[in-house]
């Protein structure tokens, strides 16, 4: 039996798109967790969202090689998956609670009074982060991520770069009035 | 994890963005990689199940052209007949017999000035007489109906012998 030509084809560009697509995720996937887990602050729905975020890439693979930046196409898209998600179930991420805090963040040689104590501090700058401007908030959280420069930052936000240093500015300064003020 | 040093002279957001920094650094969990990569297996096999579309002119194969010729022969005379079938049983309809054109009047004719049709008048209102009338009216009434009919029978039947016959030819 004779196996057609086209058949052929959409088999081996269904192959090489598995094939990418596997390289992606091993490549990306830790990153697009730590963007999530910065947001939604919940290990489950975090990995959720990175889950979802590759399943748009398999759905719109034919557009992957139109691409420019894959990391940073894939870290907007999972940015645009946790917002939405953190919009909807407007849930208290879960490492407000001290304790949940003192868990995720992994420490070595600490006295449990010091970890108790540091955990007490993380939490209390992310209440005071949340209550930021969203605007700001987004710029500021990004800002964390060493492998992000203002200019994929802009992108993954679809502003300027000027904007981004503008909204840091911003939200350094108002970061550092609720801090001041939540102290006195 | 780093603890918060209130010695150290860094200002409030720079110590926010230590904690996010924190937060943003945090490993991916152990075989995140793997369980995403079966998810996405997984999702593609479902969706090849529940899409599936045949190949019909890439499967087929040279030896089977007589049955594709036979089932698109088959489809045409389905089409066909169907169609036939319907034409032949529906009626056309006739062509009328005579024109009958509209009616113009004459010069000098009454028209309907171009009235197509012409309301019905309204029934006024029904006037009702006074009771005072009324009780005036009924008195006489019923005096005469004390009296005795006999009399005026009576001389009603005398005119009516007196009067002569009449010829009906003019």
């Amino acid at each position: 039996m004779e196996i057609p030509e086209s058949t052929l084809l959409n088999k081996s560009r269904q192959h090489a798109d598995e094939e990418t697509l596997a390289a992606l995720v091993s490549q990306y996937a830790g990153t697009l967790y730590r963007v999530a887990f910065s947001v939604l602050r919940n290990a489950a729905d975090a990995e959720d969202a990175v889950q979802e975020a590759f399943l748009r890439v398999l759905r719109h693979r034919d557009t992957l090689g139109e691409v420019r930046d894959q990391r940073v196409w894939l870290i907007r898209i999972v940015w645009n998956i946790v917002l939405d998600r953190k919009r909807r179930a407007k849930t208290r991420p879960e490492t407000d609670d001290v304790a949940e805090l003192a868990r995720v963040l992994q420490s070595d040689g600490l006295s449990a009074e010091q970890i108790a104590s540091a955990a007490q501090h993380h939490a209390h700058v992310l209440a005071q982060v949340e209550r930021l401007p969203a605007k700001e908030r987004e710029v500021l959280m990004l800002s964390a991520f060493e492998e992000l420069n203002s200019v994929e930052i802009a992108e993954v936000l679809g502003i300027t770069e000027s904007s981004v240093r503008s909204r840091l500015f911003r939200a350094r300064n108002l970061m550092a009035d609720l801090l001041q003020h939540t102290r006195s | 994890m780093k603890i918060p040093d209130s010695k150290t002279s860094r200002n409030d957001s720079t110590s926010a963005e230590d904690t996010l920094r924190l937060i943003a650094n945090l490993p991916a969990p152990a075989g995140l990689e793997d369980r995403i990569h079966t998810g996405l297996l997984a999702h593609a096999r479902s969706s090849q199940r529940a899409g599936r579309v045949l190949a019909w002119p890439a499967t087929s194969t040279a030896g089977s052209a007589w049955m594709r010729s036979a089932a698109a022969a088959a489809i045409v005379f389905v089409v066909a007949g169907g169609g036939w079938g319907v034409y032949s049983r529906v009626q056309q309809p006739q062509a009328a017999k005579m024109i009958v054109m509209p009616h113009v009047s004459a010069p000098g004719e009454f028209t309907n000035a171009g009235a197509m049709r012409t309301p019905k008048t309204l029934s006024g209102p029904v006037l009702v007489q006074p009771a005072t009338v009324k009780a005036a009216q009924a008195k006489p009434a019923t005096k005469a109906a004390a009296k005795p009919t006999q009399p005026s029978t009576a001389k009603s039947t005398a005119k009516a012998a007196v009067q002569p016959t009449v010829p009906a030819a003019k």
